[in-house]
């Protein structure tokens, strides 16, 4: 039963401000992922929970108490490090059990601890093997039955699953997930992979320069990115100029677009602003017609399970992908109409 | 000044100590050519460094215009390395310096192996004014070697810490003076034993049994507790006299004499007992083939007027006796004193050197 | 393909390490070995035999007790250097990177001072008349001034700070490339952070540990002028006499036989400490 909640809260080292000014609040038994590029301040945003570096203002609230002055030892949290940081001198029940012996915990206690969370983690019977002796995958697990042992009042991950290769890592993912759902323990996650947060988060956070961009279910992201930062690191997307004029009508490339009730216009959009719209969104008629931008196709790619087709309208190129069912009669070279499906639009401030 | 104190006492230590390591290569090779007796100039050989630089600036030029004899001045490793050289470079009939300034231990060794060749008393008359204990004799009576140099170890004192000089070696057992003594660490250059006995035996001939020496050594055990360090290097005392760290000890007259003139709190004091005198002599390789000229040069060195030289421009002690020099009282008493000297065993570190060693070690750490 | 190519061109380059080994170490050591087993000839040199007479000499309780003091010495200099380098290195290695730099290098400079001249630098400080008893004084803490030298403390003093550069520069790369999470770890499981470095900074660096134990300790026992020095008679070392010997009695066979066997001495200690000090598990 943890929730946190963060409050105007900044790190700086030397000139760099790491973390700008954050407000969170993270509730109990979600799984939250921090998002975003490197150096966005995600890992600093973790270090920060941990008590492995000293805000420079703000605060961290644990269950409503201020965390500061609480060293890192004293919070009860488990983490699992980027380098997994299992110590090479211990045997896996050792290390896994190395936060009860810290904590006084009895041998027999601890060795039937690990045994227990070894089988939680998928890796029965390994308690005496030398950590040297695994695979990746096997340490992987390790580090996280270790950040687990205690029963952890928040379980922090710093990208945990970046050694591992791409097929491992999308198994872990939904095994970590369904981990966290099992044993409902709060939990946030940092990764610079937004299809590793849009996998596992109940809430992804997406970070850059040291502010949150946006905060919320990846869904919602995905579907109403706040601003283009965010719209364009979650997935692809068209960013296209356009001018919002009364009401609902937008100008987009020279035409007039009138958005539907569904589509999304930022609250802080005014006169010339940028159109967001998934390349899965767009659609490429044969003909262009008064309610389509027009267009003529510039390259064509079937990658059989989906096609994609690139338009260039002005000096832009736009991006449209569908089923190969749904593959429009369309040649490079054609002209064509693009048309933008409603519901799915987001204008947002340039 | 102080260069030439500096200088002194580091040849001086240089010239107490025995073979280097390195003398050992030396020794394998050493290919000397054979040139003809006429251009040869007389190969003159003393420790490199101070005795050099002196010789080679005070007395051989004076010496090649008074007797029309050119030198070769060569620098002799120290100690027993240089002794094992003219051995070896003897059998093969070379002499690599004709005539040589030796340690007396080293002396001794060469003596006992006849490598020196035995000098005409005739052709070097100066020699009557040496007194007997520098001049060296085979059994049969002829000489070996005469002396060359000589220099006393005193007692020496701060002045700041004892403002009366000490008048006897026994200072050196006074409880008064716990932990405030230096004295030299090894018993081939620190003559503590002849001191010891000496000072509480009547003399050194108590040393001529090993019973004797050993009655000698636990007199000296009696010393330890005073002693605060047994010095190998002189420089390392002598800073520690000078600043009073470490009050008394013994050291050599001249160099002690010399920091007191540059208004170091220090002074140099013969105990009623005798300072002790150590010398270098001069002994010729048989295998010299210029042996008249050797005793010419050492005939020389054994005008007083040399000697008075010697003493004011080096700083060493006279080898002849007092009475014919011209040294003024002060002159004379900044090398030497007219107490009778504690003359050395020497036949004692040849004879018995690892014996006596071995107790000394034992004596010193035990 | 390349292989055998590259098993020609290996060879030579694999000739070079033998051969310094060989020339500067092997032969060295070989000639030491047979001088040892010479004769020694009182009043001369020494001539070629083969005789165990200096290695008799050497094993009495004489000299027994030298050996064992020489190992004292140097074993309390190498774990007192030890126990205070690797605390300094770590925290040298949490500082920035200019800072650290800075202080390698003083270090660095440290090591160009000789035995020499660490011995009488500390004989000074140590002293009565000039030494920081002098500067207690003037605080109030003593009386009067004190000296310092010659007694165990300062011999210890000065071996520590002979070897404690050593230390320093063998530790620090070990120390910097241990990975910063694993303490992390150890404080995000509840260990404090002296917790921390006795649970896993210490057993993770055990071998660089034991490495810099046997490199000071090995270091420290071919000090020579520093027990001559710093210390009292009772403190010379087997390196002193064996000087003594060497320099001052001209007697190589025996000196060679003394440095014989504290080679060998310090051999067996080396592989002792190694044997020791393996993590279980893999003990062979």
């Amino acid at each position: 039963m943890t929730s946190v909640r963060i409050e105007n809260l900044s790190k700086t080292f030397g000139e760099v401000r790491a973390v700008d000014g954050i407000d969170l609040d993270i509730p109990d038994g979600k799984f939250v992922c921090l998002l975003g590029p490197s150096g966005c301040g995600k890992t600093t945003l973790l270090r920060l929970i941990a008590g492995l570096e000293a805000e420079s203002g703000g605060r961290i609230l644990v269950d409503g108490q201020d965390q500061a002055g609480i060293p890192a030892h004293k919070r009860d949290f488990g983490m699992v490090f980027q380098s997994l940081a299992l110590f090479p001198h211990l045997s896996v029940a050792e290390n896994i059990a190395y936060p009860l012996k810290i904590r006084g915990t009895g041998a027999e206690e601890r060795r039937k601890r690990a045994t227990e969370l070894l089988d939680l983690v998928q890796l029965p019977h390994i308690e005496d093997r030398a950590i040297s002796q695994l695979s990746g995958g096997q340490r992987q697990r390790v580090a996280i039955a270790r950040g687990l042992a205690i029963d952890p009042k928040l379980f922090l991950l710093d990208e945990p699953l970046s050694a591992l290769d791409a097929k491992l890592r999308e198994h872990m993912q939904i095994e970590l997930r369904q981990l966290q759902q099992k044993l409902q323990v709060t939990t946030i996650v940092v990764t610079h992979d937004q299809r590793e947060a849009m996998t596992m988060a109940d809430i992804v956070i997406v970070m850059d320069r040291g502010k949150v961009q946006q905060a919320g279910p990846p869904i919602d992201i995905y579907r109403r990115p706040a601003n283009s930062f965010v719209a364009d690191f979650i997935g692809t997307t068209n960013l296209i100029p356009c001018t919002v004029k009364d009401g609902r009508s937008i100008d987009v490339l020279g035409h007039e677009v009138t958005l539907g009730e569904e589509d999304v216009i930022n609250p802080d959009v005014n006169g010339s602003a940028i159109l967001s719209v998934r390349p899965e969104d767009v659609a490429v008629t044969e003909r262009a017609g008064d309610h389509t931008v027009p267009g003529e196709v510039a390259f064509i790619r079937d990658l059989g399970a989906n096609v994609e087709i690139s338009v260039r309208a002005r000096d832009l190129e736009i991006r449209s992908v569908c089923t190969p069912k749904r593959r429009p009669d369309v040649a490079v070279g054609q002209t064509v109409g693009l048309e933008f499906h409603t519901g799915r639009c987001t204008v947002m401030a340039s | 000044m102080s260069t030439k104190s500096k200088t002194l006492h580091f040849s001086r230590r240089r010239f107490l100590k025995t073979t280097t390591a390195v003398a050992g290569a030396a020794v394998l090779s050493a290919p000397f050519i054979s040139r003809s007796y006429a251009a040869e100039p007389l190969k003159i050989g003393t420790y490199g460094g101070y005795f050099k630089d002196s010789f080679d600036k005070h007395i051989y030029p004076e010496f090649t215009k008074a007797t029309g004899i050119n030198v070769e001045s060569v620098a002799e490793p120290t100690g027993e390395a240089w002794l094992v050289q003219l051995q070896t470079a003897a059998r093969a009939g070379q002499a690599p310096a004709d005539v040589s300034m030796m340690a007396q231990t080293t002396r001794l060794k060469g003596q006992n192996t006849k490598l020196w060749a035995p000098l005409s008393e005739a052709k070097m008359p100066n020699v009557k004014n040496v007194p007997d204990h520098f001049v060296h004799r085979y059994a049969d009576g002829s000489i070996s070697g005469v002396g060359a140099v000589s220099w006393y170890i005193t007692l020496v004192s701060n002045t700041e810490k004892y403002a009366k000089a000490p008048t006897s070696w026994k200072e050196l057992w006074n409880p008064a003076n716990k932990d405030s003594l230096g004295l030299l660490a090894l018993v081939s250059n620190s003559f503590l034993l002849e001191i010891t006995a000496m000072t509480w035996f009547g003399g050194t001939n108590a040393m001529d049994t090993e019973e004797g020496i050993l009655k000698v050594m636990n007199k000296l055990a009696e010393v330890k507790p005073n002693v605060r360090l047994w010095y190998r290097d002189e420089g390392q005392f002598q800073q520690a006299l000078e600043t009073g760290e470490i009050p008394m000890g013994q050291y050599y007259h001249d160099v002690t004499g010399l920091a007191a003139s540059e208004g170091k709190p220090v002074r140099s004091t013969f105990p009623k007992e005798g300072g002790v005198l150590d010398s270098g002599s001069w002994s010729v390789s048989k295998a010299s083939k210029q042996v008249d000229k050797c005793e010419v040069f050492i005939n020389y060195m054994c005008q007083p007027e040399i000697q008075a030289k010697m003493s004011r421009k080096v700083g060493t002690a006279p080898v002849v006796n007092r009475d014919i020099l011209d040294l003024t009282d002060a002159e004379f008493a900044a090398v030497a004193s007219d107490i009778p000297p504690i003359l050395p065993r020497y036949d004692l570190y040849e004879s018995k050197s690892d014996w006596l060693n071995q107790k000394w070690s034992e004596l010193i750490v035990g | 393909m390349t292989t055998p190519s590259h098993r020609l061109s290996a060879r030579p380059l694999a000739i070079y390490p033998a051969a310094m080994l060989l020339v500067f170490f092997l032969i060295p050591f070989g000639i030491m070995v047979v001088v040892s087993f010479f004769h020694r000839v009182e009043g001369a040199f020494f001539e070629p035999a083969f005789e165990f007479a200096n290695y008799a000499r050497f094993l009495s309780p004489f000299f027994g007790k030298i050996l064992a003091t020489s190992i004292g010495l140097s074993a309390a200099a190498a774990v007192i250097g030890v126990v205070v380098a690797f605390p300094f290195t770590y925290f040298l290695t949490t500082m920035p990177r200019r800072q650290q730099t800075v202080i390698l290098v003083f270090l660095l400079s440290v090591l160009s001072l000789s035995e020499v001249i660490i011995g009488f630098a500390w004989s000074t400080l140590l002293s009565r008349t000039a030494g920081v008893s002098n500067l207690l004084v003037w605080i109030g803490i003593l009386d009067g001034p004190q000296a310092y030298t010659p007694s165990l403390t300062a011999l210890l003093l000065g071996l520590c700070y002979l070897g404690f550069p050593y230390a320093v520069l063998v530790i620090y790369p070990a120390l910097s490339r241990l990975d910063p999470e694993l303490p992390e770890a150890a404080r995000m499981s509840g260990a404090s952070p002296v917790a921390a470095f006795f649970n896993v900074i210490i057993p993770v660096m055990r071998n660089t540990i034991v490495g810099t134990l046997i490199l000071v300790f090995v270091f420290t026992l071919g000090a020579y002028l520093l027990p001559q020095v710093l210390g009292r008679p009772q403190h010379w070392t087997l390196s002193v006499h064996i000087t003594d010997q060497a320099i001052f009695q001209s007697n190589l066979p025996f000196s060679a036989a003394m440095a014989v066997f504290l080679l060998l001495v310090s051999l067996a200690l080396v592989g002792i400490t190694m044997l020791l000090s393996q993590p279980k598990g893999q003990r062979s």
